[in-house]
């Protein structure tokens, strides 16, 4: 096995590379999570009105960064991950990944993350502007530095949560109703459509030992201007486990498919 | 009027014959439908009120939008796909019966996911929507009404792509109008909700129509049935200069 | 396209074939009326395609090899019931109707097997029927054989034939097959660069166009003939001699005295040159 030193950058910048050569695609997603983002900021913003200007500690101006950020995370990637990595593998394509001196989900997910990143800058940069134009200049720009690496952690979370999901198609032959379940337990519980302070206190709890915050709460916290770090190596330590999570599932399921056949 | 009764019924049939994807695709859609009232749950206990809505008036919206979509996204689900299927030849194979194009693509096809939008739909207006024989009336309606605004949208952005040659914009119309039309139309202002009310008429697929229930004016009953109006013309009209357009030109062959 | 002009009369059978890009799909979608023409005419059973779609559209049938009529879910037969609606056919002409198709296709066992389960052999068979309800008097066949193994291929050119002898049912037919074109056609139309540059019977394009015969023979030991005009050595081994013979400049009986005269000959095999080269050549004609 080659290191993943040596392969991953390389698929990362083709993947990132060929993606960027989609305008129209890149234009329909761009317009798709200005629509989203636009939705929900101007809804918990419309919200603070009837609660003298603060929802859960925050206040529009934060909530509209917060969210801005929060759908940037979640709408870089493709929503269909699950099935489609769930259908390579229960149709047996993923017998020719298997072929190639690489770890197959590695391969996969440093691909995938590639083709995100086109979309992931393009949605921060015109989530950036709208956030500005609408409410003015970010809480805390030092705070909105710390956002940057966080959407790129959360997007890799995701797609390592994502594929340690999909692997299970190695052995259940359809993997599509897991993603409708893992998209709603990202939504809910990853604050993409509530901040996490503003769930009851019992949801609160649950949400914070589940790594669907990693997702799209981190950078949203931070873009909404609190200055805190240590969310940051929330996200490496999920995102280590998430990673031996999908490595150990798909060593299973590839050595399953070895001894039973594609 | 028989070929599109005949149709539709092999749609329905061909749904329906693969048994065990037809349930678990139902249920997976009535699941994804509950979370979002979870959503709504959650955010209501901690908000209270947005922009004069409440927790029942915005279920009563869940109600009407899912009942209106899941019927037309359901039965006429090939209205999603009017430009799909110009850009990849299913077309043609419509020409090539003695039917009217557009009420046979149509209902050509059914998608049983979207049934279980339906299902939702009036299983949560039974439910939490304080059900009395006038009000289902007026639900039964408005949904009606919000069905025929969102058909007529969507084949109007769909056959945009007779004359872009992409099936872009009606893809994106289509994901729009629905997220739109799913939240409580007054939390947006100024030139947005004028939007949504014209141009993309989410406000005529739920708000609208739910408001009726709740409260009947003329003023909206009028509004409401001039919007379904206004865009079935229009998505006939857009459609039938589109397949003017389309066969007289040669985007599409490959010899 | 540039200028085709042709007509077909009823009963024929035609094949109507060009390179990719020669303009046949496009001809096609005129006649069937998917397209309309910047200028020219076309009547199809005495109807403008374009204008008349859905008059016409009953009275011809589509056969197109890559896209299927038959709802994938559903046995043949529910389609057939849905089609007889659209197409305006009473219960009992419609029932009738299905069972001699069933019988001249030799297909009825098939009817009420979802089309999922079907062969795509059988498959075919079942979208020929479909495309029969309506007993049109016209029938439009595109890439039909496409991804058929042989003995299907087979059994459905001998249909096509069953039903032109029986029903007068014109055949038009495009494909990439030459065997369709032996087989199922009478007369081939072959069009390029958007104009017609052939239009005769089948056998005559053999006939006139090439007079050449393969020549090939095996040999118990390797000779060398001595040239001779009009014969050229398309390949030789030790062990075996492909010759091509233009016969306007030399029969094939000199060519046969010089080889069992000079070579010890194990075997002989003269044969026409394939149809794919004759229709090769034709294709490459320059554009007049």
């Amino acid at each position: 096995m080659t290191t993943a030193r040596t392969w991953a950058p390389v698929a990362v910048r083709s993947a990132a590379r060929r993606a960027a050569r989609d305008p129209g695609g890149l234009a329909v997603s761009a317009a798709f999570y200005a629509i989203v983002a636009s939705v929900l900021s101007t809804l918990w913003r419309t919200a603070t009105h009837s609660h003298g200007g603060v929802i859960a500690g925050y206040t529009a101006v934060q909530l509209t960064w917060y969210f801005y950020f929060a759908e940037a995370a979640v709408t870089a990637l493709n929503p269909r991950q699950i099935e489609i990595t769930g259908d390579d593998i229960a149709s047996g394509a993923v017998a020719v990944d298997m072929l190639r001196p690489a770890s197959v989900v590695g391969m996969r997910i440093a691909t995938e993350f590639g083709r995100c990143l086109p979309r992931l800058g393009v949605c921060t940069v015109i989530g950036s502007v709208l956030a500005w134009l609408i409410s003015g200049a970010p809480p805390r720009p030092v705070a909105l530095l710390l956002a940057v690496p966080a959407l790129l952690l959360a997007v890799l979370c995701n797609l390592a949560a994502q594929h340690a999901v999909a692997g299970s198609a190695f052995w259940v032959r359809d993997a599509r109703s897991a993603w409708f379940l893992y998209q709603k337990l990202v939504f809910l519980l990853g604050a993409m459509l509530i901040p996490i302070e503003a769930l009851p206190l019992w949801l609160h709890r649950i949400a914070e030992v589940l790594p669907f915050v990693t997702m799209a709460y981190v950078p949203a916290r931070l873009a909404a201007g609190h200055v805190e770090p240590q969310l940051l190596l929330l996200q490496l330590g999920w995102l280590a486990v998430l990673m031996v999570a999908a490595v150990t599932v798909f060593d299973a399921g590839e050595r399953r498919l070895q001894v039973v056949g594609g | 009027m028989k070929a599109i009764r005949a149709t539709m019924r092999a749609a329905v049939t061909d749904a329906w014959a693969n048994r065990s994807a037809f349930w678990t695709q139902l249920a997976a859609m009535a699941l994804n439908d509950i979370v979002w009232i979870l959503f709504w749950v959650l955010f209501f206990g901690k908000v209270g009120t947005v922009a004069g809505w409440d927790r029942t008036r915005v279920l009563l919206l869940l109600a009407m939008v899912t009942t209106g979509a899941g019927v037309v996204l359901g039965l006429l689900s090939n209205a999603r796909r009017i430009g799909q299927l110009l850009v990849n030849g299913g077309l043609d194979a419509a020409l090539a019966l003695p039917v009217r194009t557009l009420p046979y693509l149509l209902v050509r096809r059914v998608d049983a996911v979207n049934l279980g939008d339906v299902a939702f739909g009036i299983g949560l207006f039974l439910v939490a929507c304080h059900p009395t024989p006038e009000r289902a009336a007026l639900y039964v309606l408005g949904a009606t009404a919000g069905a025929l605004v969102l058909v007529g949208f969507l084949v109007l952005v769909g056959s945009l792509a007779f004359f872009t040659g992409r099936s872009e914009a009606g893809d994106l119309g289509f994901q729009a109008v629905i997220l739109l039309a799913s939240y409580p139309v007054d939390i947006f202002s100024g030139a947005t909700k004028a939007l949504l009310y014209t141009a993309i008429p989410a406000a005529f697929v739920s708000a609208v129509p739910a408001r009726l229930v709740d409260h009947v004016t003329v003023g909206d009953l009028v509004a409401l049935i001039g919007a379904a109006a206004v865009f079935v013309a229009l998505a006939v009209g857009t459609f039938s200069i589109g397949i003017r357009r389309y066969t007289s030109n040669s985007l599409w062959t490959r010899a | 396209m540039r200028d085709i002009t042709f007509s077909v009369e009823p009963g024929e059978r035609v094949a109507y074939i060009g390179p990719n890009g020669a303009g046949k799909s496009t001809s096609i979608k005129m006649l069937t009326g998917i397209l309309h023409p910047t200028s020219g005419s076309a009547t199809v059973l005495g109807r403008l395609p374009w204008r008349e779609r859905r008059a016409l559209t009953r009275q011809i049938g589509t056969l197109f090899g890559q896209r299927s009529q038959l709802w994938f879910e559903l046995t043949p037969r529910e389609t057939f019931r849905m089609l007889g609606a659209i197409y305006d056919i009473d219960g009992p002409r419609l029932r009738t109707r299905v069972g001699e198709l069933g019988a001249l296709l030799d297909a009825d066992e098939l009817f009420d097997e979802p089309v999922r389960s079907l062969s795509l052999g059988q498959r075919m068979r079942c979208e020929l029927a479909a495309c029969l309800l309506h007993e049109p008097s016209v029938l439009f066949l595109d890439e039909p054989t496409i991804g058929l193994d042989l003995l299907a291929k087979q059994r459905f050119r001998e249909l096509l034939v069953r039903l032109n002898g029986e029903r007068a049912t014109t055949i038009f037919l495009t494909s990439h097959d030459v065997s369709d074109i032996e087989q199922v056609a009478e007369r081939v139309i072959v069009i390029n660069h958007g104009q017609v540059i052939y239009d005769d019977r089948v056998a005559a394009m053999r006939r006139e166009l090439l007079a050449t015969k393969v020549v090939e023979v095996a040999l118990s030991a390797p000779v060398t003939l001595a040239p001779m005009q009009g014969v050229i050595v398309a390949a030789a081994t030790s062990s075996a001699l492909q010759l091509v013979v233009d016969t306007a400049c030399r029969p094939v009986r000199d060519v046969l005295d010089a080889l069992l005269g000079k070579a010890d000959v194990t075997d002989i095999t003269v044969t026409d040159p394939p149809l794919e080269q004759v229709i090769a050549e034709i294709y490459e004609r320059p554009r007049t």
